[in-house]
């Protein structure tokens, strides 16, 4: 009975804790530029993923030890080298991205401006850090994250055309700015996947002493929880093609962005979206964080628990503590968080090789995952995923440069 | 497996743990002792920055060494005894102390002057890992 409290938990978080800075805004573009035509983007990047977290999530289950742990370990300190600094860039842009996003929401609210939040942002994420455990930070921020669900509320109250929707989750081909098509279906893709997502996933497995009796927990939320959370990705993307599209604003500034559920619920519509935005952004924060602490400290073998108390694992707090302070200062120096979010995205896609592919060799190897390596399905899968990422990885930059503009 | 244990798999990158299993880094080389007139025999587990940094590779030596200005790491450096070894499993048991490894200095030093001097960094004792 308690595993289906955990069940439910685990469901929930990662629903609540789908939503962040790239994937509004990713979402709420395409809505805007292309209406529900590429609704596949957002279920390929979804449905990866959660075949990814499923992957991490079951091998640090089997085998006690977290992805970065392994990938060390097996593949020796040379070329360690690689994921660590192919994760930390993308993860500490995207991480910058989040606090621009809080804080963007943050000047809308008030009208003071964004650079002046990002600071108390940072402060309030590392006291976070430095004060609560995994499951304050895991279970805190996504529960807050529901307030996502607005978007599925707004969607339910326009009635959208569902077999318009179900025609976009076709893969087709645009009619107009072919480029900047595929250049946001990249960067949906580069949200959906972000490497920081599934490293978090498998340390988060041991933080909260996950052992081979909790695959199935593994598999439920993975495969539940992304379900959701990609169906509330796809909401923002509906919203963003029945307000924006026919209103004809484009969504290159946050300003525009937020009134993506003005139209269906009025200001109480703008307001929800701006707490929907802080929040899942700040929770993205402070995960983001985490996940680059786990990646240098679980890489270098030095102690690290979220839920130690700081003096334990100096080294790890230490990390968490720099990170968070450097990624506030691009936002405090005026970075546009809108644009940041956009190279993000391209980044974090560009950068999928490196920690797709080793997985590969992973949850094949026996010695770590006993009976429990994978089957022809999942090795379809990974190996269809690795694919795509080698193509992101070639297409990515060159789509930035045609269809960013 | 059953033959004799693999360097490069078994030990070579391993987590490796004290007498209290605190974690006190990887086993970042293994140094073969040789002998005269007898064979050699493994000897020492290495764990420290430096001899990490040259396993990359040397343009990662040059930049560590460029960073700290050239100045030696080696005092940074922990020689384990192979003698030492407790048991291997998911990590590898050492029979020492972590506050005794020269290669936990920056993490005591960390604690001492930095952590430690902010408010909050003994709490959560209630909550420790399981």
């Amino acid at each position: 009975m308690k595993k289906w409290g955990e069940v439910a938990l685990g469901v929930v978080t990662s629903m609540g804790g789908f939503l962040e800075v790239g994937s509004i805004a990713t979402s709420i573009q395409a809505g805007a530029a292309f209406g529900f035509q590429l609704a596949w983007a957002i279920a390929l990047g979804t449905i990866s993923l959660a075949i990814l977290m499923e992957m991490t999530g079951r091998l640090a289950a089997v085998s006690g030890r977290s992805y970065v742990d392994l990938l060390r370990e097996h593949l020796g300190v040379r070329f360690f080298v690689l994921p660590l600094v192919a994760v930390m860039i993308p993860s500490f842009l995207v991480l910058v991205s989040e606090i621009g996003g809080v804080s963007i929401a943050l000047q809308i609210a008030t009208g003071v401006a964004f650079r002046w939040w990002a600071i108390p942002v940072a402060l309030l994420g590392w006291l976070l850090l430095w004060r609560g455990t995994f499951k304050i930070v895991e279970n805190g921020t996504a529960v807050l994250g529901l307030v996502s669900l607005v978007f599925l509320a707004a969607v339910l109250v326009m009635k959208p055309d569902w077999s318009a929707v179900g025609a976009g989750l076709l893969p087709s081909a645009p009619e107009h700015d072919r480029a900047n098509y595929w250049y946001i279906a990249v960067s949906i893709l580069g949200a959906s996947i972000s490497p920081y997502l599934y490293l978090f996933y498998s340390a988060g497995a041991l933080e909260d002493g996950w052992t081979i009796k909790y695959l199935n927990v593994n598999r439920i939320t993975a495969g539940v929880g992304n379900f959701f959370g990609g169906g509330l990705s796809l909401m923002v993307l509906l919203c963003a093609a029945m307000v924006l599209m026919p209103r004809n604003i484009q969504a290159d500034a946050y300003e525009q962005i937020s009134l993506v559920l003005a139209s269906p619920l009025g200001r109480d519509g703008f307001a929800l979206f701006l707490f929907t935005l802080c929040i899942t952004c700040f929770g993205a924060t402070v995960e983001i964080t985490l996940a680059c602490a786990y990646l240098v400290a679980q890489g270098l073998g030095w102690p690290w628990s979220e839920n130690m108390r700081p003096a334990r694992d100096a080294r790890f707090a230490t990390t968490y503590t720099i990170v968070i302070a450097l990624a506030a200062i691009p936002i405090v120096l005026g970075t546009d968080p809108l644009e940041l979010t956009n190279i993000s995205m391209v980044v974090s896609a560009a950068s999928l090789p490196v920690t797709v592919i080793p997985l590969l060799v992973l949850m094949n190897d026996e010695r770590v995952m006993t009976r429990h390596s994978n089957g022809w399905l999942g090795n379809t899968a990974l190996v269809l995923i690795s694919l795509m990422a080698i193509v992101l990885f070639f297409a990515a930059v060159p789509l930035r440069w045609f269809g960013g503009a | 497996m059953n033959d004799g244990l693999d360097l490069r798999h078994d030990v070579l990158d391993a987590q490796l743990v004290d007498r209290n299993r605190e974690s006190i880094g990887r086993c970042d080389t293994v140094l073969v002792e040789l002998r005269e007139g007898r064979p050699p025999r493994v000897a020492t587990v290495l764990i420290g920055g430096a001899v990490r940094d040259e396993r990359i590779g040397g343009w990662m030596a040059g930049l560590a060494r460029l960073v700290r200005g050239g100045r030696d790491r080696s005092g940074g450096v922990s020689r384990i005894p192979f003698a030492a070894m407790q048991s291997i499993g998911e990590t590898i048991q050492l029979d020492v102390l972590r506050d005794e490894l020269p290669s936990e200095h920056v993490e005591r030093w960390l604690a001492d002057h930095i952590v430690c001097r902010i408010p909050g960094a003994q709490g959560k004792q209630e909550l420790q890992k399981r």
